[in-house]
């Protein structure tokens, strides 16, 4: 889920359509080359995708064929993807996520607002091309990063003594700091456009109306940039959710992630015959996912036609 | 009208607070595989110019690249064809091609990975002795696994429809058809000679965000067990700390700076925007 | 509407309109000058238009009036009272910008309360000023509606109301009828001017229109460069332009080359003797001997009769409904505006050697400018 920006955003899709049945060439474009041209996505996306959801399904409401009787309908998997040390995890990831997406979401405004009104393009460029790289490029090199500077042995860690003032990378703050270093730089890439699109008249037509630099901010921006906050916390939240590289890099980490716990049982760390109970995990996260989607999806319309 | 309304000391310190946390565990990483940082440890750069001699770095990166080569053709050349169909002859396909290409983000990459492990198993128990085997096998080949272009190819797909959706956006593409169209091109020279060139921008952009999840990502490869880059670095960190960190630091400062250029690429077509 | 003018009443229980004055304005950003020395006044319950082409400074003008550009020096006067220090929420001026500027959170009474809310106004008393104003407007029915959901023109409406809605002393307009279609310009550009005198605020309003600058203001201040070229009402800016650019921007001129007479203070042009009603700058170190010299004409000045002997030729015709206007090319080469009632044009075809003569009036006169001929202002 962490690949989901870019500093364009989709405010600027809507103005098509209108224009469709316009010019004298189209007649020569025939109908089902109209339909061809979508047919290769469409079919990869419905086979593939209908593959590994449709085995997924099953296997997280069936018995292993290995098991005696062989694949018979239960409801055990899903029921024991939420119980547990299963349901442990799934609340640690919750937590984790729910955290350190607000405190992206609380720290990335004013970084990106910083970064829309710089006068200077070229600053604007990198923090944009970086914020690009953290976001998507992530896990495990930023995790790497992060051990050799506040882990056990980090230089951090050994200059100032941190492990004697009780600092520990493996815990949840320690995941959440460094959560927050590809969290913060996907909310930059998605406040960018909302922050473009705020314009400067609305900012003098407050000031003009007797409003000073944190009325406008409290009864103008903010209000405009809601939906985009809003939809930028649910999408920090689901990369959080989802993020699974950093974790495991981060070898001994001592929180209960619902990904590690997947992972795990489809390596068949724990129990054999997990596998199913693997399947059910993971028909749990889409289903949170679907959620938050969902969530994000009407917040993102209503945004669009504001900044539009 | 910015200095009369932002106060300064606030954007600086915004900036200098960002940049420290920003720049300070990449410091810190650079002066832990060069030693610098360590206590008692030797300082030199052996970590660096170790790299490209490392065992499986070149095999792992080697594949990372095939792998990376092939999503993106099979991004492109899914998106593109689908992308311009949508905008141009079949309007109404519009919400399905939406909805089908931001489908992937309800599907976290480790429920993914639990999916492509069960079709696989699944596979290998029903389907031996049939040509379908041969299929499943060619999937997994380890050479060049196939499975993982799919699941990338699944992954990268909200994030390319976005960006190639907003360069579409960008330019009035029924007109440049209709353009074409009128100075008697043909179909497939139009695609060739003027839509694709008006997105090159956008294509770029597409092709780059997709190597940059390519060559980052984990979880699907270590799973499914395959070791390009991303899993490489993993499994050195245990015999060599130093050469990790050093790997990690590399490929994030390479990434950006081809990102960097390919924003300014694509910036420099553009004119200037006055206001 | 029907309640107009008890609404106007309340609203203009205000003080009424302030007197404006900019004293030596400076202000340029990097190397561009935007402001260099304006000096203008205004006088209260005066409608003064700022006109010019653009980057001449006549935005910043007005965003410095409104408190969002800081001058480098020079002051602002309101009143008499010196408010080039006061922060822009704390002046007493509403402004309507070029567009957009609605909140697109808000509802439209919601927009023309907001700065009541800043001030603290209970909810009721904001809620009866805001429909009064609404009414004002002529947009009471739309009170519920977002931005989004009106219409270019009737979001202007709204943004008046807003700017309006604190009883200002002065009332600044940002081109707000520049985004809207000719026919919206032309009703909103009426009732903007009705409102104004009704309610006798103090407005300045920029605009690049000069047709709408010459309709609707008292006076007209020409700028250019960042300085004020001239300030007058409509007619005389027309009539006696100060400077050759006045001259040449509001409406069209053109320039017939004449040779100054000896120091009678007349000018020969097109075989006549004219007297001389004013002579530009410039045309100064001319007035003495018997210089070459231009006469700027206005178009419908010029008269023209078919003449087989004639030495000028038209080259042109241009219909513009009643009359149409002629480019006849002179023996020099220097080609002149001239209109005719369209009725005529049978007897002046295109190509037709034709005599121009002027009327026996007093001409302006500036110095002789190389290849020049009749320009269109705007």
């Amino acid at each position: 889920m962490s690949a989901i920006q870019t500093a364009g955003g989709d405010s600027r899709t809507r103005s098509y359509g209108s224009k469709a049945g316009l010019g004298p060439p189209r007649r020569r474009v025939p109908r089902v080359a109209g339909w061809l041209g979508a047919a290769p996505l469409l079919v990869f996306t419905a086979v593939v995708f209908g593959l590994v959801l449709g085995t997924m399904m099953v296997g997280a409401f069936t018995t292993p064929e290995s098991a005696p009787g062989g694949a018979r309908l239960t409801g055990a998997n899903m029921s024991a993807s939420l119980h547990g040390p299963y349901l442990t995890a799934l609340i640690g990831s919750v937590k984790l996520s729910a955290v350190s997406a607000l405190i992206a979401t609380v720290v990335g405004l004013p970084i990106a607002h910083v970064v829309v009104t710089s006068r200077f393009r070229a600053l604007r460029e990198a923090v944009l091309a970086a914020s690009g790289v953290l976001a998507n490029f992530g896990g495990v090199p930023l995790a790497f990063a992060f051990v050799a500077t506040l882990g056990n042995a980090g230089v951090l860690t050994s200059q100032f003594h941190l492990l004697s003032h009780g600092w520990n990378l493996y815990s949840f703050w320690g995941l959440t700091l460094v959560y927050l270093y590809f969290l913060i730089p996907l909310m930059v890439l998605t406040l960018t456009p909302a922050l473009e699109g705020l314009r400067r008249q609305w900012r003098e037509a407050a000031r003009n109306n007797r409003a000073n630099t944190f009325r406008y901010w409290t009864h103008v921006a903010l209000p405009i940039l809601m939906p985009s906050l809003l939809g930028g916390y649910v999408l920090l939240f689901g990369t959080a959710f989802s993020a699974y590289a950093t974790a495991a890099a981060m070898v001994g980490s001592s929180v209960p992630l619902v990904t590690m716990q997947i992972a795990d049982a489809l390596s068949g760390n724990v129990l054999v015959g997990q596998g199913n109970v693997a399947l059910a995990l993971g028909v749990d996260m889409v289903l949170v996912a679907g959620l938050i989607v969902a969530i994000q999806l009407p917040l993102q319309r209503r945004s669009a036609r504001w900044l539009a | 009208m910015a200095r009369l309304t932002t106060p300064r000391y606030g954007r600086a310190a915004v900036l200098l607070l960002t940049g420290a946390y920003f720049l300070v565990p990449l410091a810190c990483a650079v002066a832990f595989s060069t030693g610098v940082g360590v206590p008692g440890q030797h300082i030199g750069f052996e970590a660096y110019t170790g790299i490209f001699t490392a065992g499986g770095f070149t095999d792992s990166l080697a594949l990372t690249l095939k792998l990376a080569t092939a999503t993106i053709v099979l991004v492109l050349g899914l998106l593109v064809p689908a992308l311009v169909t949508v905008r141009l002859a079949a309007p109404r396909l519009r919400t399905l091609v939406e909805i089908v290409c931001l489908l992937p983000l309800v599907v976290p990459a480790v429920a993914l990975v639990a999916g492509f492990s069960a079709v696989l198993r699944w596979g290998s128990d029903h389907v031996a002795g049939t040509p379908l085997f041969q299929a499943l096998v060619a999937l997994q080949n380890p050479d060049f696994p196939l499975v993982l272009v799919l699941a990338y190819t699944l992954m990268a797909l909200p994030l390319a429809y976005r960006t190639l959706d907003t360069g579409l956006a960008a330019i009035d593409l029924r007109m440049l058809v209709e353009a074409a169209r009128a100075c008697r091109a043909p179909w497939s020279r139009t695609l060739l000679h003027v839509v694709l060139p008006n997105l090159r921008g956008a294509l770029l952009n597409t092709a780059f965000l997709t190597l940059a999840l390519v060559l980052g990502e984990y979880t699907v490869a270590a799973i499914l067990g395959y070791q390009p880059f991303a899993v490489w670095i993993l499994a050195i960190s245990g015999s060599q700390a130093q050469m990790s960190v050093a790997v990690s630091v590399m490929g994030l400062l390479v990434t950006w700076m081809l990102l960097l250029a390919v924003a300014t690429a694509g910036r420099a077509r553009r004119p200037k925007e006055t206001s | 509407m029907t309640d107009l003018t008890s609404t106007l009443e309340t609203i203009s229980r205000t003080r009424t309109g302030a007197t404006v004055e900019f004293r030596g304005l400076q202000r340029s950003f990097g190397a561009t000058t935007a402001l260099d020395g304006l000096d203008l006044t205004v006088e209260p319950g005066e409608l003064v238009a700022l006109l010019g082409p653009s980057g001449c400074g006549k935005t910043t003008a007005l965003r410095t009036l409104a408190g969002f550009e800081r001058p480098d020096s020079g002051t602002l006067l309101v009143d008499g009272e010196d408010i080039t220090g006061v922060p822009a929420h704390r002046r007493d001026v509403g402004m309507v910008f070029q567009s957009y500027s609605l909140f697109p959170h808000l509802t439209a009474i919601d927009n023309v309360a907001f700065g009541l809310r800043m001030s603290g106004v209970g909810k009721a008393a904001r809620r009866a000023r805001s429909a009064e104003l609404l009414e004002l407007v002529g947009l009471p029915q739309h009170a519920g509606r977002f931005p989004h959901q009106l219409s270019g023109g009737q979001q202007q409406r709204i943004a008046l109301a807003r700017a309006l809605a604190l009883r200002p002393r002065v009332l600044l307009l940002d081109e707000p009828l520049s985004a809207l279609d000719a026919q919206v310009r032309l009703t909103l550009r009426e009732e903007i001017r009705r409102l104004q005198q009704q309610l006798g605020i103090t407005t300045l309003f920029v605009t690049h229109d000069q047709e709408e600058a010459l309709s609707m203001a008292d006076r007209v201040a020409v700028m250019r460069a960042g300085r004020l070229e001239q300030c007058a009402p409509p007619a005389e800016l027309y009539e006696h332009p100060a400077t050759a650019f006045v001259a040449e921007f509001v409406g069209v001129m053109s320039r017939i080359p004449a040779r100054s007479g000896a120091d009678d203070g007349t000018v020969d042009a097109l075989g006549r003797t004219l007297p001389v009603h004013g002579r530009l700058p410039g045309a100064a170190e001319v007035a003495g001997g018997t210089g070459e010299v231009d006469v700027l004409v206005r178009p419908e000045a010029i008269e023209v009769t078919a003449d087989g002997k004639g030495t000028s030729r038209i080259v042109g015709a241009t219909f513009l409904g009643a009359t149409t206007r002629l480019t006849v090319r002179l023996t020099d080469g220097g080609e002149v505006m001239t209109d005719v009632p369209t009725h005529a044009m049978a007897t002046l075809p295109v190509g037709a050697p034709v005599t121009l003569t002027l009327p026996d009036r007093p001409v302006l006169v500036d110095r002789h400018r190389r290849g020049n001929s009749g320009r269109d202002g705007s």
